[in-house]
């Protein structure tokens, strides 16, 4: 009974309710839980530690402000929050510029990898997506998992992958047309 | 533009999810989001779907005083309250800013509290994913009044168009042409227009939109909240 409590007061969904409902102490909890995997999706897509807590601080303000809407969508409170954290990121991102060293290591290698896929998590919905992705022609893969995770655009993925820009919207175009039919299969 | 057939608007709605599109696409989806249903729900689809791939992104620790700063802003953000019933509205959400909310909610009061008799309506547009309230919308029992605060014109040989979309309508409906002075006057407030429903500009053709729809890009965009 116990456990069963302990589990439901700190589901995420829970924690945004009571936010709607003004608890400042929700929101520290959902910072709690949230803000180091929130943190590191924000510096993979901005770079820049101090760019990324700007984004965060934005995040979790605009998480407080907007609580009410979440109940309306009723997704996954996770996704909700991560929809926010890119948002936000991409936001910076298009403000200020973004220097993309090309020798960066953490950049292209790690999303060219075959077994990248693999590493999505073990949730029904990470099947899923990971059963689909497999699908995909590589070309498509990589520029939809390089997109999302980096943040990068059409000609940020094209200067990545050193690929014609054309190509490189075709490849994300028909994935994604691939992708959603599997997925909602 | 944003495509009318139903396999494309998903296509767009997972680019716009992906972040690959530019900065006027963006805006472009980002205001569409507001008056097409369908869009938001292709966007919530690609929201929910895609997020595992963001465990490709390594967690980190934030740097120190990052909580103790979100919660000077919230502490600053006094007007929560109105705000939060500003931005009930699902497809609003990501538009507003701590800054926005705090203008919105003060605007509101100063209109409650100075206008006699008072509305009983009233709408802040702004420009999409931007702070700045532009128009005003004001709507009571002698009618529906729409002002600029800003100097708002539309491009050359275009026109403004208000619409209105009712709470949980899928289809915006006209309110008219905004006059080229900044003003549009209603002598009755129309049916759609009550608390929770969104007021939209769009640019059009000069005498309006051809079609029933809005026909160019939304440009402003405000949600109704009863005062």
């Amino acid at each position: 009974m116990m456990d069963n409590q302990t589990a439901t007061l700190s589901s995420v969904e829970i924690l945004i309710d009571a936010v709607r409902h003004g608890s400042q102490v929700a929101l520290k909890r959902l910072y709690e839980i949230e803000s180091r995997r929130l943190y590191g999706i924000a510096l993979r897509i901005v770079r820049r530690p101090e760019v990324a807590a700007e984004v965060l601080q934005e995040t979790f303000v605009q998480i407080w402000q907007n609580a009410a809407a979440f109940s309306n969508e009723r997704g996954a409170g996770t996704a909700w929050l991560t929809g926010i954290v890119r948002f936000r990121a991409l936001d910076a991102v298009r403000k200020a510029g973004r220097e993309i060293p090309s020798d960066d290591p953490t950049l292209g290698d790690e999303a060219v990898e075959p077994d990248v896929i693999d590493k999505i998590g073990a949730s029904a919905e990470a099947d899923a997506l990971r059963r689909c992705l497999k699908l995909l022609e590589r070309e498509q893969q990589l520029c939809i998992i390089l997109a999302f995770v980096e943040g990068l655009s059409h000609s940020e993925v094209a200067a990545q992958i050193k690929a014609p820009l054309g190509s490189v919207k075709s490849w994300i175009r028909r994935g994604l047309l691939s992708l959603r039919r599997c997925l909602e299969q | 533009m944003i495509p009318d057939n139903s396999e494309e608007l998903r296509v767009r709605a997972g680019e716009y999810v992906l972040g690959v599109l530019d900065a006027h696409e963006t805006n472009e989806v980002a205001a569409a989001l507001a008056i097409n249903s369908e869009l938001r729900r292709a966007v919530a689809f690609w929201e929910e779907q895609l997020h595992p791939l963001s465990n490709l992104a390594a967690s980190a620790e934030p740097p120190p005083g990052t909580w103790q700063a979100i919660e000077v802003r919230i502490r600053a953000n006094a007007a929560k309250p109105v705000a939060h019933s500003f931005w009930t509205n699902l497809a609003l959400w990501r538009w507003s800013t701590a800054g926005f909310a705090a203008v919105a909610a003060a605007l509101a009061l100063w209109i409650a509290v100075t206008s006699v008799p008072g509305p009983s309506l009233v709408a802040i547009l702004h420009p999409p994913q931007q702070d700045q309230a532009s128009w005003i919308a004001t709507g009571g029992r002698s009618g529906l009044v729409l002002r600029a605060v800003t100097t708002a014109t539309p491009p050359r040989d275009r026109a403004f168009e208000l619409w209105a979309i009712a709470p949980g309508a899928t289809q915006p409906r006209s309110l008219g042409v905004i006059s080229p002075n900044g003003e549009l006057k209603l002598s009755r407030l129309p049916p759609d227009l009550r608390d929770g429903a969104t007021l939209a500009i769009s640019i059009e053709p000069i005498g309006g939109s051809p079609t029933q729809l809005p026909s160019g890009p939304v440009v402003y965009v405000g949600s109704v909240k009863a005062v």
